[in-house]
């Protein structure tokens, strides 16, 4: 028999279908008996800005406040989000129900239809629904996972670790060159044996394979995880299990620039669109490898460097604004890079020589503990 | 080539021959007949113009039909037909032939016909774009329908009709109708065309019914909208303030006092005895000469002493404003718009004497006109002004105007109409062409002023009308959102608690109680 999803799920979650069907009927009762007593129905949802995000310097990591904000069916500038609410919750209960699971894109088309008499959609593109399905989780206090919605998936992994997914069970290291590609939900996902000893988190997939090709996992027991671009819900997780469950250390390697910083300090604190799930998400401990300003004189890259943009510069100065990035080091690094006016990419370092990033680059650092906390 | 040099005899010969129509050549921009569209206009304001005399001398309620056909490349045909009283056969070589002779050249009257020479000028203009003459078909209403050809015999400066016929008026008609073929002239539906001049003129004449037939055979109605014969202006004698030179020696040349102090005396308002001596000091000019040998620098000095000299001011009662409720109506049976407001404000003087009156009216939405922002439609003693709208004093009144005050926003997508009607037996034209009003400071301040009253009011009403609106919006991206919301929340409740019908049903009441039904 099919092994119940749900059954899989960490005891502190609520762990039975019929609980997660009745917070969502409870949520939709709450509404109904407004409407009932003839009252504007209103929905109460905690905000998800940055207004109501703070860092947590004691836990490291980005927390949601306890602000709420009422979406008012009669308010019109509401209107349309309430609908969209009441559609996105009674899909999940559907879904939960009948123990299917739905992509997020998945999600938007089946719900996606014209408004009748008008020449509107209920979603015109899924960015609102996204943020639908986030209201919810946040609402109900329940993973997006435990709705059977799973999130687009991205990112592989590549290194020694002996790998359970349902019934198949391989070690990542022996899947040839394209590794195990993380799956939307890794929940279920099972490490008998890890004998890497660190996960390095890369950015871009091009260097990911780079390192592959160069037995960097093998030669440094490192566990490559390409979360090509902002890490996914799933690569995240999982790297949060390796980390609290097989106390591998994390260590990420981004872009010399604000969106690779960006990515690593997502990876670290958390980000503040998803600040509830921080603590499922977020490896505080995670240290930063590079690139760097340094780097770029370390290793003589000043020709290989590209000009700051003036977005990139303003970008620069919001995170050097953010309370998680006010670390010494790391107001030092923005600075830096404002002053020299460049960004710096990983694959810059081929300049040196393809092999050079493998070789020397990463196990010099490494082996010397040169990290940005 | 022989070239054989002509006796002044034989030059001389056609001089005389050549005045009138020279006369018409050299002035047709004072009279109007410019340009291939304006002079088409021009031509079809003389007879609307000619038609609305008759039928308010006859205190007949207008029936006009305008009809205009294209009989080749700028070739032309325009009729203008009406029901007033008929023109007699005796008096048809008057009506239609002498040009300058037409009562109103010097005749002090709040008129319509600014041009002085009126219909004749149509029949000139017709003849000497095609050769032709023009045709009137009159009937008193007796039991004769006159068909003749009238065209105007230069030499003499007289009408003369040929080719008269007369038949049976079996069907009772009364009226008259005039056509005229006219070349270099075209037709088009621009502010400048025959189609905006007719629009203008229904509004300000809200007691005349007209009906326009274009080229293409479109026929437009533009309808009665009330149904009394306004009262027709008086015929008061001029003030002195308000007289320029020419006006002078015009009036000097048609009097028939022999002497200049009888003929001021006379034939003007508020010369008493002591300011004809006054005037005789001021100008140095003999009070015994004969008013037809006047020159025009005698007619200057006079002019000069005249602004000099302090006079009484005119009576106003020569003054016949349209009136608030006939602007209104005329701008509502016209444009349509969801308001209009309109007000006769008090008569006053400018340059010291002369009187004037304005009226205002603002529509705003309906029909209007094609072309982009605030249409300002202007008239002079009820008569649109068609041409020079940037020179003239009215339209620099409007757009002075701060319409953000009164709520008007978007200025280039506002359908609004804003109307200005100066009344005055002297209106101050900035030129010949008599289509833009100069700026007297009384004048510009008096019609904004107007303007600036209803404003206010069209603000109030944009106020509401605004607010109505957002409710209404509001209402239906209400109700928009019901049903799909009901059927979502009835799935997620599975049916338990209520229908997807009652849902919605509920949502709706819910709605309506806060902003009402949806077709109020």
């Amino acid at each position: 028999m099919k092994k119940s999803y749900l059954q899989l799920l960490p005891k502190n979650m609520v762990n039975r279908m019929n609980d997660i069907v009745k917070k969502l009927e409870q949520f939709g009762e709450s509404v109904y008996s407004q409407i009932h007593k003839k009252r504007s129905p209103y929905m109460k949802i905690p905000q998800r800005g940055l207004g109501n995000v703070t860092y947590d310097e004691k836990s490291g990591m980005l927390v949601l406040g306890d602000k709420f904000s009422k979406r008012y069916y009669m308010n019109v500038s509401h209107t349309r989000k309430f609908m969209q609410t009441l559609l996105v919750a009674s899909y999940c209960r559907q879904l939960v129900e009948e123990e299917k699971h739905a992509g997020i894109r998945e999600l938007y088309y089946a719900l996606k239809h014209t408004v009748a008499g008008s020449r509107e959609n209920t979603f015109e593109d899924q960015a609102e629904s996204n943020a639908i399905a986030e209201d919810i989780e946040v609402t109900l206090d329940l993973l997006r996972e435990q709705l059977n919605l799973t999130a687009d998936r991205r990112g592989y992994l590549y290194g020694d670790v002996l790998i359970k997914d349902g019934e198949d069970e391989f070690n990542a290291s022996r899947l040839g060159r394209g590794g195990w590609a993380v799956p939307g939900t890794v929940e279920d996902i099972q490490f008998p044996e890890v004998s890497a000893e660190y996960v390095l988190v890369v950015e871009t997939a091009a260097m990911a394979d780079r390192l592959i090709e160069e037995k960097f996992a093998q030669n440094n027991g490192a566990l490559i995880v390409a979360c090509q671009g902002q890490a996914p819900r799933g690569v995240r997780r999982l790297i949060h299990r390796l980390h609290f469950e097989k106390k591998l250390p994390v260590i990420v390697f981004t872009d010399g620039d604000p969106y690779g910083w960006y990515i690593y300090s997502t990876i670290k604190q958390g980000s503040m669109n998803l600040a509830y799930l921080s603590k499922r998400l977020s490896v505080p401990d995670s240290v930063f490898v590079g690139m760097t300003m340094r780097d770029i004189d370390q290793y003589g890259l000043h020709s290989v460097t590209e000009k700051l943009k003036s977005t990139d510069k303003s970008r620069i100065k919001e995170l050097r604004s953010y309370e998680w990035f006010k670390h010494r080091k790391w107001q030092k690094e923005l600075n830096l890079c404002l002053k020299k006016g460049v960004r710096i990419e990983q694959q810059a370092l081929a300049n040196r020589s393809l092999e050079f990033v493998a070789k020397e680059y990463l196990p010099e650092k490494i082996e010397n503990k040169v990290f940005l906390p | 080539m022989n070239q054989e040099t002509r006796h002044a005899n034989d030059i001389f010969k056609d001089f005389r021959t050549q005045s009138v129509s020279e006369f018409f050549r050299k002035n047709a921009a004072m009279l109007g007949y410019t340009g291939k569209i304006r002079s088409l206009t021009t031509l079809v304001h003389e007879g609307v113009t000619n038609a609305l005399d008759a039928c308010e001398d006859a205190r007949i309620l207008p029936e006009i039909k305008v009809e205009i056909t294209e009989l080749g490349t700028e070739h032309y045909r325009v009729s203008v037909e009406d029901n007033a009283s008929g023109i007699p056969l005796s008096f048809i070589p008057e009506v239609f032939g002498r040009m300058l002779a037409g009562s109103k050249a010097h005749r002090n009257i709040q008129s319509r016909g600014q041009q002085g020479i009126g219909i004749s000028g149509a029949v000139m203009y017709s003849q000497v774009t095609t050769g032709k003459p023009s045709t009137v078909i009159t009937s008193t209403g007796d039991s004769h329908i006159i068909k003749c050809d009238v065209q105007i015999d230069v030499e003499r400066n007289i009408g003369r009709i040929i080719h008269k016929k007369k038949r049976e008026n079996g069907e009772n008609w009364r009226g008259t109708k005039l056509i005229f073929d006219v070349k270099e002239v075209l037709y088009n539906k621009s502010r400048y065309g025959p189609y905006n001049y007719l629009r203008m003129t229904s509004i300000s004449n809200p007691h005349a019914h007209i009906t326009f037939i274009e080229p293409d055979g479109t026929r437009i109605v533009f309808e009665r909208s009330i149904a009394s014969v306004p009262k027709s202006p008086r015929e008061t004698k001029p003030h002195p303030k308000g007289i320029t030179p020419h006006d002078l020696l015009l009036m000097a040349r048609y009097t028939d006092k022999w002497t200049l102090s009888s003929f001021l005396f006379n034939d003007f308002v508020r010369i008493s005895k002591a300011r004809l001596k006054e005037t005789e000091k001021k100008s140095g000019i003999s009070m015994k000469k004969r008013p037809d040998k006047l020159t025009w620098k005698e007619a200057e000095a006079l002019v000069n002493a005249f602004k000099k000299i302090k006079f009484m001011a005119p009576p106003v009662d020569g003054l016949i404003p349209i009136g608030e409720e006939n602007i209104k109506k005329g701008l509502e049976s016209t444009i349509q718009p969801n308001f209009s407001y309109a007000v006769t404000r008090s008569a006053l003087t400018y340059r010291g004497g002369i009187p004037f009156i304005v009226e205002v009216g603002i529509a705003y939405g309906g029909n209007h006109s094609t072309n982009n922002g605030t249409d300002i439609i202007r008239y002079a003693n009820g008569a649109p002004l068609i041409f020079d709208q940037g020179g003239c004093a009215i339209t620099e009144a409007v757009n002075s105007v701060d319409w953000k005050r009164y709520g008007v926003r978007e200025g280039d997508k506002t359908p609004l109409t804003v109307f200005v009607n100066v009344v005055s037996t002297h209106i101050p034209y900035t030129s010949a062409g008599k289509q833009a009003v100069a700026k007297e400071e009384e004048i510009f301040s008096e019609v904004r002023n107007g303007i600036m009253d209803g404003g206010r009011i069209l603000k109030s009403f944009l106020r509401g009308k605004r607010r109505a609106y957002e409710k209404k919006k509001k209402r239906d991206t209400l109700r928009k959102y019901v049903p799909e919301t009901a059927v979502a929340l009835s799935r997620l409740l599975q049916e338990k608690k209520s229908s997807t019908d009652t849902i919605e049903k509920k949502l709706l009441a819910i709605i309506t109680k806060k902003y009402g039904e949806s077709n109020e």
